[in-house]
């Protein structure tokens, strides 16, 4: 079948950028790797991006195409060619480009190494064999596992696009797979990292990363499980938590989120005093409420019972994780062998 | 120019293994990789890692040791493959220590599962993405060691003082030009070398490198002959279908539906050594009872759950590869090349025969897997002899300091090489050979081998390599990011990688595991129970011969 992509180049030698369009006779089955390759050996051997495994574990092809980050190697071509597209092709975001489809992971790696991306054994004597843990206990951070730091979230995070410092999904991700493995001693110091500027309250929550992550590692999802790790160890006192504790009176008061109410109570009286130019200027363009007269849900009932069924659910949750062992119990077998 | 007191070349799971390793010992470590740690291809094994750890049924190191010694058909060495044994259930519970996610049994020990030719449930996995489980656990461990890595270097050659080796040059990928990487002790670990195979399970990297760099500067490559095929990889593109799969239930059928495996291996079917089961499924569709050049791969009867549970990522691949669900349909599978038994020829702790050069994983020959390789035991090699190596270069290098001296030159001359090879610009476009290797190579270089195809194998191999050293055309002129030229690196690799696979292939007039003669259709322990060695000779190929340690286990009749 004939492919036609447009492809965005940048050569770095001579700062150059600009659009090129390629059309070439592919099989079938081929995915958007197969064809770059294609056009790599037959029509232009400087096209560049990188590839290795072709098979979506060794995360190397994120690219964008049509504006949406992707694996090429993920990504057949066919239905593309039936419905007739010329998608266009370009690096993904959020990251600098080097030349063509490449882009330079180093602010991607540096953030992984940020977030303290190994287990934290709390510098206890393992046991003789393994840690005894539950399948159950194990599944918990299975999704976060299948993580192969292809960047293709990073690339659609907005939060990033606005903060480049925000640790973003994909290492968020990683660090949710150490906050809920069973083994891991990391505690409240390794929350702390989370916690902090640029953590996980910066999340805008728009659920891009989930949209895109050619893995189904739901990188949002992660930062939400982190987000409640660092409440149920009673970490309130960030700008963060405070903001979404807000949230959830202002709905459980009125069904509705009061805006009034969020700048004071998350950032305290005297900061939002700093924020009333501000807050003059949302006025004129007509976005602010009356704050004399809030807005209350009609069914505020209903929202109050959806507020009993989470609160429950998450009690649930918590039980279940408490009758579980914190730490996996000793093997008995293992104790009189270390003997 | 940089300095390390070891210096490791590849970052899959034996580099990263070695590197954590020597670390530990006080060393201090550089990585050199061509790609990034987490991409190497040691990410793409799925099914899982043996010890004995007996957590599924009776099982101890002597069993593993014997189904490893018969797999190899006997030409795995009985010393090194004890080593791997004994010292594996150690190396697992470490791993677990680390932090890698196994599967779990009820009692919340590390699951195991039977692979094919293994005698016991022997294999430890994580669902069915063990291989990436592993290679994130040595990153995060790389991370927190604080070894200085350095990504997208791509290793050209050894450099020596004309005895031992004292480094290596590599070219920086991202800003172009050669870096001299001195060192007292160079591990390689750069993998194996699928790539030249048409239809292969083999990531893009996987171009045998590290291998021709060593054959190069005269240490021997052994038993480069023996190519491992594997029963199920996809048509459209090669990727493997894990044995978990197998491991798990599941049937092998061809058109008429029949599990033929039993035909060929009565007790073990499905379950026989990867060798016997790719040989079989060839025989079945060259004598017509084939699917479209495949046999069928039928997982349906173990249900939706167990294959979600299981074999998540073999579904997705077979979904997004072969556009079949394999809850609802069987799997069309063929065999590929899939891994090398072959390599950089070691002793038990990494040594070649040049002092102050190691090598450890794929690319290193120890020898564990001899003629043919169990599923489960590379990852296994990986870890055992990446943790033995790193220790013996750290160690060396205490006992006997920094070693040779580092030329100068040795980077002006790789940077005068590269400069011609931008320079050419007529000739052959590196692809073409490329496509007609793989060609050969699997025509030729297969499941099935003869004198006849061997030799015209062997021309053409040598008609290639004259025609790489004609030269061929990088179109990417520039320096930055310049992958065109990488890839026509990596073609000079793989043909002097064929040539001494070919070269050993035509010599042994046996049949033995994967390397298979229809006119030599039986073993000849007299005349072949040794192992091949292959040596630089002015740019040819020169074979010597070396016996095979056996202890305790005397060559049998291998049956399944």
């Amino acid at each position: 079948m004939q492919v036609t992509l447009k492809i965005e180049r940048y050569n770095p030698e001579s700062d150059e950028s600009r659009q090129e369009t390629f059309s070439v006779d592919v099989v079938e089955e081929a995915t958007l790797l197969d064809v770059l390759d294609v056009i790599k050996d037959e029509v232009d051997g400087s096209l560049t991006y990188r590839k290795s495994c072709r098979m979506a574990v060794c995360g190397s092809c994120g690219m964008r195409m049509d504006g949406d980050a992707v694996l090429a190697c993920k990504t057949p071509m066919r239905p593309l060619v039936e419905a007739g597209e010329v998608p266009v092709i370009s690096p993904m975001g959020n990251l600098p480009v080097l030349k063509d489809l490449v882009v330079d992971m180093e602010p991607f790696w540096a953030k992984f190494r940020a977030i303290k991306p190994y287990l934290d054994d709390g510098g206890e004597e393992p046991p003789v064999k393994e840690w005894r843990v539950q399948q159950e206990e194990l599944d918990r951070v299975m999704t976060e596992a299948l993580c192969i730091q292809c960047g293709c979230c990073v690339s659609e995070c907005n939060s990033m696009e606005a903060d480049p410092d925000f640790l973003g999904p994909a290492a968020l991700a990683k660090a949710a797979r150490f906050v809920n493995d069973v083994r891991d001693r990391g505690g409240k110091s390794r929350l702390e990292i989370y916690n902090g500027p640029h953590g996980v309250w910066d999340c805008t929550r728009c659920y891009f990363c989930n949209q895109r992550c050619p893995k189904g590692v739901h990188p949002r999802d992660a930062i939400a499980k982190v987000g409640a790790a660092i409440y149920q160890e009673g970490m309130h006192s960030d700008g963060g938590a405070r903001h979404a504790k807000v949230f959830v009176k202002s709905t459980h008061q009125t069904g509705y989120l009061l805006e009034t109410h969020l700048v004071p109570e998350t950032v305290g009286p005297v900061n939002a005093i700093k924020e009333i130019p501000f807050a003059l200027r949302l006025a004129r363009a007509g976005k602010v409420p009356n704050p004399l007269k809030p807005h209350k849900a009609k069914k505020l009932d209903e929202v109050r019972k959806l507020h009993k069924l989470i609160e429950s659910q998450e009690q649930a949750t918590l039980e279940a994780a408490n009758a579980g062992p914190t730490r996996p119990p000793a093997d008995p077998a293992q104790a009189k062998e270390s003997e | 120019m940089v300095r390390h007191d070891v210096v490791v070349v590849g970052a899959g799971l034996a580099g990263m293994r070695a590197a954590i390793e020597a670390s530990r010992y006080g060393a201090d470590v550089g990585v050199v990789s061509k790609l990034h740690p987490t991409r190497s291809h040691s990410g793409a094994a799925e099914g899982g890692i043996n010890a004995a750890l007996g957590n599924a049924g009776e099982d101890d190191p002597q069993k593993h040791t014997f189904f490893t010694v018969k797999g190899s058909d006997y030409l795995g060495d009985q010393d090194a493959i004890a080593v791997m044994c004994e010292e594996g259930p150690g190396d697992i519970y470490e791993l677990e220590h680390m932090g890698a996610i196994f599967s779990r049994t009820d009692d919340g020990r590390i699951a195991q599962r039977p692979f094919g030719a293994g005698g016991a449930p022997r294999t430890c996995y994580a669902a069915d993405i063990t291989g990436h489980v592993l290679l994130h656990v040595l990153y995060e461990q790389l991370v927190k060691s604080g070894v200085t890595v350095y990504e997208e270097w791509f290793a050209l050659d050894l450099v020596t003082d004309g005895e031992r080796c004292v480094g290596v040059t590599a070219w920086d990928l991202v800003r172009g030009g050669v870096q001299g990487v001195e060192a007292s002790a160079v591990i390689m670990a750069t993998g194996g070398l699928g790539r030249m195979y048409r239809g292969t399970t083999n990531a893009y990297a996987c171009t045998g490198d590290g291998m021709s760099m060593a054959w190069r500067a005269g240490v021997p490559l052994k038993d480069m002959e023996f190519m491992q095929f594997h029963p199920t990889t996809l048509k459209s593109n090669g990727v493997l279908i894990t044995e978990g799969a197998r491991g798990e239930g599941g049937y092998l059928r061809n058109s008429e539906g029949d599990r033929f495996m039993f035909n060929y291996a009565p007790n073990a079917g499905e379950l026989a050594s990867r060798d016997v089961v790719s040989r079989s499924e060839q025989t079945e569709i060259d004598e017509g009872r084939g699917v479209d050049g495949c046999v069928l791969l039928d997982l349906t009867h173990l249900g939706a759950k167990r294959i979600n549970e299981r074999l998540h990522g073999s579904r997705e691949l077979a979904m997004d590869y072969a556009g079949v669900d394999p809850i609802e349909e069987p799997i069309p599978v063929r065999p590929g090349s899939h891994y090398h038994m072959g390599g950089i020829d070691t002793d038990v702790w990494g040594h070649t025969l040049m002092p102050g050069l190691y090598a450890a994983g794929e690319c290193a020959c120890v020898s564990v897997h001899g003629a043919n390789r169990l599923g489960g035991n590379s990852l296994l090699e990986t870890v055992v002899f990446g943790r033995r190596t790193g220790a013996a270069a750290a160690q060396d290098v205490r006992r006997n300091g920094s070693g040779g001296v580092f030329s100068p030159s040795a980077a002006a001359i790789a940077e005068r090489s590269i400069g011609r090879m931008l320079d050419k610009n007529d000739g052959e476009r590196p692809h073409v050979l490329r496509q007609e290797l793989a060609d050969a190579m699997y025509d030729n270089a297969g499941i099935f081998r003869s004198a006849e195809g061997l030799e015209a194998c062997k021309a053409k191999v040598e008609e290639l390599r004259e025609r790489y050293d004609r030269g061929v055309v990088v179109q990417d002129k520039g320096r930055d990011f310049n992958t065109d030229l990488i890839q026509a690196i990596e073609l000079g690799s793989m043909l002097e990688m064929a040539d001494c696979l070919v070269t050993g292939a035509i010599a042994r007039t046996e049949s033995r595991g994967a390397h298979s003669r229809l006119d030599y259709p039986e073993r000849d322990d007299e005349a072949w129970l040794r192992h091949t060695l292959a040596f630089y000779d002015e740019g040819q190929v020169r074979l010597d011969y070396r016996p095979v340690t056996i202890t305790e286990y005397e060559p049998a009749v291998r049956s399944y």
